[in-house]
């Protein structure tokens, strides 16, 4: 008892004489019961009916081939999507991109000594590409572009709507390179009286032959200026793509909607009469609506006319900080975050710390094109310990501004609403 | 000598009070037994020279599907085209949607189930995955 109490004072003189010892002393005492830390839970499982509150789906992460771990929404065919921190830079790691197929018999191994890039239908002289004469025949071409899916942000629509129920982080922004559709099909010579050029890949479905679980194809009319951006890329982000991205070649449409992005290319086809597969005539079709806007009753009504989904409207994200912890007040944030048009590029990126009541301008980042990611970012010290609503909203070069108002429609497309994220700021004394 | 033990006593105990005040609570050394499962890296698949590019297999990661009657209709008929984690992926929805999803995959997408399962399919979808009826 003598002892211990002399070693304590000891102890306690000598930690008194160092100071800078003293910062490891208070975490040895005793800790009371109520000074434990809070336990970490995994997010619940979310399924509505109410609109999902989580920056991306709430499911689990999963590892897949040449991919760091991603949110799992589908195993068979694969739907996994990107984490929110990726999005704090230009460009996604072909890592972390997005995946989302169709079909469910996809590529996992591809023979280059078998694989060839087939240009036919309407054409003077079809081609059959292989790898080195994709790569070097054509005069290659590179472009920064969003690829986006069309249903991103699905899991956001009151009502809920069937489909793959993604957050915010179906989407991606990479440097692609490769040859310009215009050049193959210039090299095929389009023969006159052809209307579309349809594309295939080598995914292949389980259901019944000239049904859409068989075979996905998508097509652009030959008169779409995008033709000419068009780019059959072998590269993405200066490497292979990811077999589960389209290895060995895909088609960039900048711009538009994923759904055009065709994967492991196979087959570019010139058709003389309007594409009428499943996946024109009756997938991906917007309500031909202002902003593709739309309400249940509207389209049991039948009169609501529908068009093949084509450009991605405007929009902007707050990527940190994301909520995950408390800021302390005064504390000089810099608030990161990326946006994007398939309209053109980012004129103006706004954010609002007070739900949108005032805003103020952002720094624009780096220009890397019109299609691009364009990174922002505001710098903003919380004053005082709260909740605060932030808010982001974009304006592309055509003037076009991220609205406050949801969107309807049956396919869960062309959500763009301003986005928002509440952050907690903490007493810091 | 008796008054100098005291002095340093008292000093003593200020400086740990102090150090509390000055160096904050804080709490160190906590963990939880059971976290989230762990995920394997995995080796690179860079096998041949040759000229086939191999990925390799993809995983499935099978849901857990509501027991009832109807799930061996679900396993023996949706799951010839996808997973079922697009039935577990979805969000609640009336049984009516559901309806009108199977019919869909029969219409729409040639899925050849014949009436009488469909109606098992869509009762199981109705009983385990609307609003009112989904545990998880």
């Amino acid at each position: 008892m003598k002892t211990s109490r002399r070693n304590f004072i000891r102890t306690g003189v000598m930690a008194a004489a160092a100071a800078p010892a003293l910062a490891a002393w208070p975490a040895s005492l005793p800790k009371a019961a109520d000074q434990q830390p809070s336990d970490r839970q995994p997010a619940p499982e979310f399924t509505g009916p109410g609109a999902n509150p989580y920056w991306t789906s709430p499911g689990q992460f999963a590892t897949y081939p040449q991919k760091a771990p991603l949110i799992l929404l589908t195993d068979r065919p694969v739907q996994l999507e990107t984490p929110r921190p990726y999005f704090l830079s230009t460009f996604t790691p072909n890592e972390a991109f997005f995946v989302r197929w169709h079909l469910q018999t996809i590529p996992n191994a591809v023979d280059l000594k078998e694989w060839r890039l087939h240009v036919e239908g309407n054409v003077e002289r079809p081609l059959t590409l292989s790898f080195p004469e994709l790569v070097t025949r054509f005069k290659s071409a590179s472009v920064a572009a969003v690829n986006q899916c069309s249903g991103n942000s699905r899991s956001r629509l009151q009502p809920r709507v069937a489909g793959g129920q993604w957050g915010n982080g179906a989407m991606g922004n990479a440097a692609w390179t490769g040859a310009k559709l215009r050049d193959i099909l210039d090299a095929a010579g389009v023969k006159s009286g052809s209307v579309q050029v349809q594309f295939e890949g080598l995914d292949r479905g389980l259901g019944p032959k000239g049904y859409g679980s068989n075979r996905f194809m998508k097509s652009l009319d030959l008169t779409n200026p995008v033709i000419d951006e068009c780019l059959v890329a072998f590269a993405m982000n200066d490497e292979p793509l990811p077999m589960l991205n389209g290895f060995p070649a895909r088609l960039i449409v900048p711009g538009y909607f994923a759904t055009y992005w065709l994967k492991s290319l196979s087959s570019i086809r010139v058709l003389d009469t309007p594409d009428d597969n499943f996946w024109m005539k009756a997938a991906y079709r917007i309500p031909d609506t202002p902003r593709g806007n739309t309400t249940p009753d509207g389209m049991k009504s039948g009169k609501v006319a529908t068009v093949p989904i084509a450009k991605m409207p405007v929009r902007s994200f707050l990527i940190s900080p994301d909520g995950s912890m408390k800021i302390p007040a005064g504390f000089p944030l810099r608030l990161r975050g990326i946006a994007f048009s398939g309209y053109g590029g980012i004129k103006r990126v706004e954010a609002s710390t007070e739900n949108g009541a005032n805003w103020s301008e952002a720094r624009l980042g780096p220009d890397a094109g019109e299609y691009s990611f364009r990174t922002w970012s505001l710098d903003w010290t919380p004053k005082t310990a709260g909740r605060y609503q932030l808010a982001v909203r974009a304006t592309d070069t055509k003037g076009n501004v991220q609205p406050d108002e949801g969107v309807w429609n049956p396919g869960g497309y062309l959500w763009n609403k301003i986005e928002r994220q509440e952050i907690v700021v903490g007493e810091a004394s | 000598m008796r008054a100098r033990k005291w002095y340093f006593a008292a000093v003593t105990g200020l400086s740990i009070l102090a150090a509390r005040v000055v160096y904050a609570d804080f709490r160190a050394g906590y963990y939880t037994p059971t976290g989230p499962e762990t995920i394997p890296q995995m080796l690179p698949n860079v096998a041949s020279t040759d000229a086939t590019y191999d990925a390799g297999q993809y995983p499935i990661y099978y849901p857990e599907l509501a027991a009832g009657d109807g799930k061996d209709d679900v396993e023996n008929n949706c799951e010839l085209c996808h997973s079922p984690r697009y039935i577990t992926m979805q969000p609640v929805m009336p049984a009516q949607a559901w309806s009108d999803e199977v019919n869909k995959m029969r219409k729409t997408f040639g899925a050849s189930i014949p009436d009488d399962t469909a109606q098992k399919i869509i009762q199981y979808l109705g009983s385990h995955y609307t609003p009112e009826t989904r545990k998880r």
